[in-house]
């Protein structure tokens, strides 16, 4: 299998000359599970963006298998998928029609991949929706639509930011279940959260954040 | 991977048909207004009806490409463009040209009825039609580059406009002087020509501009 | 590395507090120099008479103002590509003064215009592109202001810049060839006076004193870039406590 370490070294982050956060360091390595928790302002988003290289940061580096992930010969973009805050789901668009448009950014879903996309739906409960516009939906089957992505993905990485907003008790479960399944398959997940879901999850690394 | 794109597109555009026909119907309005200023004389507008094209085009494709990645930065898309692994040149490039259809193509295929209103000849109308054809490419383009300049604003309803223009100017220039020239009875096919090469000067390199608009953008 | 650039402003601005002011000093009496040569020193033109002599305004200031332009989108490049802290400030710094010596070119113009033309203002190729160079000075320049996050905004404008300075010459191409279509009445050429040496000379000099002039605004505004960005950082407070 494919080793990947993630380092972060001394991260610090500005937004508009104020501390976002600083010195912030991470060791990561296949497997492991990282919560970052913190109240609200504390930098839970900003980190993660960071993480995936769409946010800049001051001083410090974030390095996979020592090469850090803004250089050239980086293979850090075909190891990470990222679920924002944000669902990024077209409004006009079916649930069905969302997954196979966000597939075509994930090379690692592959093609004609319908089975899979109906796997996936199945998985978090929204199959019957499947033709559903997301501006039909509730807020948690929005989530759950926007979670499915995780089914589909092969990738190694998965850089979540609240992925347990709006979703309730019972699917919380089978997400944990999911991210148990990719640790199992060597896996890494990176999750923000304001609630610690991870009583039944090993190899778990916490990272405590605090307001500036 | 194209096909699903080109597809998500089209349903897109066609789910809301106002997509398609509030431009068409914009272009028109505007149209319209002039003989209602300027008054109903013939003469004038043969004298003045490539302006009057070209600036309601303007005004046309300044509206429809204000605001063509707010939808998808408020829904988080834009992020998951910048964290893909695909090429994201590929899509952006289809959104303009899919963009284009439905915005400009429109206006391109009712230059006949404009035409008959203003009483252009048929050559004339031929040489605007051509001007519309590899001119307005141009206008989405630099528009949509506008747009994602201003993106990490929340308000930038004129602001676009203000700053994108200027770098209309040369694409109104030679358009107009190349419809201006035929209607003299004097050869076009110079500003035709320079207006071809602006097209394949902007139309490849947008896609990657964009890309790069778009990173910084995101970034605040 | 992040700690030099920042060493590098500090230095900028410690070490340019007096060769500003000496500069600011020197220009003011350089340029009156220059206005006297140009105004009672260079010889009458035959065929305009005195009215040519505002080109000893007029002219300096249509070169800066292109020029600024170039090396706003220039510094704008380095500033994107090497991320260099002070090129992103001269940068953007650029835009104010080129945005000035492009309504001095026009006002000089359009008074030069009334005893030429008969009329302030003629749609002129020259005239145009100065006019239109003033719209993308003034895009850059409310751009960057609607941003409050100016880090972001330095990017987005600098972006601006160099686009805007690829279309430079297609603007100017575009408006010379609309010029020559639209030939209206006989246009005297300005930058080209029947020209005799000593004529040219103060020309020169005053391009020369143009220049310093720019250097000098471009010291202050740094400086004070520098302090806008710094203002917090604790080597700024130590400097104000000294």
């Amino acid at each position: 299998m494919n080793k990947i370490e993630i380092s972060v070294n001394s991260a610090t982050c500005y937004k508009n000359n104020n501390l976002i956060f600083e010195d912030i360091n991470i060791e990561l390595k296949n497997g492991d599970f990282m919560l970052i928790i913190g109240p609200n302002g504390c930098g839970k988003t900003t980190l993660i963006k960071s993480l995936c290289g769409i946010q800049k940061l001051e001083f410090g580096n974030i390095l996979i298998n020592n090469l850090d992930i803004h250089s050239k010969n980086s293979e850090y973009i075909e190891n990470i998928i990222y679920l924002g805050h944000k669902n990024s789901l077209n409004n006009d668009l079916s649930v069905q029609e969302n997954l196979e448009y966000l597939s075509v950014f994930d090379s690692s879903v592959g093609s004609n991949n319908f089975d899979k996309i109906k796997n996936a739906m199945d998985y978090f409960n929204i199959y019957k929706y499947k033709d559903y516009m997301i501006s039909d939906l509730s807020e948690g089957n929005r989530k759950r639509t926007s979670l499915a992505r995780l089914v589909l993905s092969k990738k190694k990485i998965w850089l979540l930011d609240e992925p347990l907003s709006f979703l309730d008790n019972n699917i919380l479960d089978s997400f944990v279940s999911l991210i148990k399944r990719h640790q199992a398959n060597d896996g890494i997940v990176i999750a923000s959260t304001h609630y610690d879901f991870s009583k039944s999850i090993s190899n778990v690394k916490y990272l405590k954040m605090e307001t500036k | 991977m194209i096909n699903i794109l080109i597809k998500k597109e089209l349903s897109l555009y066609f789910r809301n048909l106002n997509n398609i026909f509030l431009p068409l119907i914009f272009f028109f309005l505007i149209i319209s207004i002039f003989p209602l200023v300027l008054g109903p004389e013939k003469t004038l507008f043969n004298k003045i009806i490539p302006g009057v094209i070209w600036i309601t085009a303007i005004l046309t494709t300044l509206l429809t490409s204000n605001n063509f990645f707010k939808e998808d930065f408020n829904a988080g898309i834009i992020e998951t463009y910048l964290t893909s692994d695909v090429s994201i040149e590929i899509v952006l490039f289809i959104r303009i040209i899919v963009c284009w259809i439905f915005t400009c193509l429109p206006i391109v295929i009712f230059i006949p009825i404009v035409s008959i209103l203003f009483d252009i000849t048929f050559q004339s109308s031929i040489v605007i039609l051509l001007t519309l054809v590899i001119g307005t490419p141009i206008l989405i383009s630099i528009g949509i580059f506008g747009s994602a300049l201003t993106l990490g604003l929340a308000k930038n309803n004129i602001l676009t406009p203000v700053i994108i223009i200027p770098f209309y100017i040369p694409v109104l220039i030679f358009s107009a002087s190349a419809i201006q020239s035929v209607s003299a009875g004097l050869p076009y096919d110079m500003q035709i020509y320079i207006l071809a090469s602006l097209l394949t000067l902007v139309l490849p390199t947008m896609p990657y501009l964009l890309k790069y608009t778009l990173e910084i953008s995101i970034n605040n | 590395m992040n700690i030099s650039k920042i060493a590098n402003l500090k230095f900028f601005y410690t070490k340019t507090q007096r060769i500003s002011i000496y500069l600011s000093f020197s220009t003011f009496v350089l340029f009156c120099i220059g206005i006297y040569w140009g105004l009672f020193i260079a010889p009458e033109d035959y065929l305009q008479g005195n009215s040519y002599r505002i080109m000893y305004v007029h002219v300096p200031a249509a070169w800066l103002s292109l020029q600024t332009y170039m090396i706003m989108a220039v510094t704008a490049f380095i500033a994107l590509v090497w991320k260099i802290k002070i090129m992103e400030i001269i940068s953007i710094q650029c835009a104010p003064i080129g945005a000035f010596f492009t309504i001095i070119a026009l006002v000089t113009g359009m008074i030069w215009g009334k005893p030429t033309w008969g009329t302030y203002w003629v749609w002129d190729a020259r005239l145009t592109s100065e006019l239109i160079l003033l719209f993308l000075y003034i895009g850059v320049i409310v751009l960057y202001s609607s941003f409050v996050d100016k880090r972001q905004a330095i990017k987005i404008t600098s972006l601006l810049s160099i686009i805007g300075l690829i279309n430079i010459p297609i603007i100017h191409y575009s408006v010379e060839w609309w010029n020559t279509l639209h030939q209206g009445p006989t246009v005297t050429k300005f930058d080209k006076p029947s020209a005799h040496i000593t004529m040219l000379l103060p020309l020169l000099y005053m391009f020369i004193v143009f220049n310093l002039y720019f250097l000098a605004v471009m010291i202050q505004r740094i400086r004070l870039g520098i302090y806008i960005r710094e203002k917090n950082s604790k080597w700024m407070e130590d400097l104000s406590n000294d």
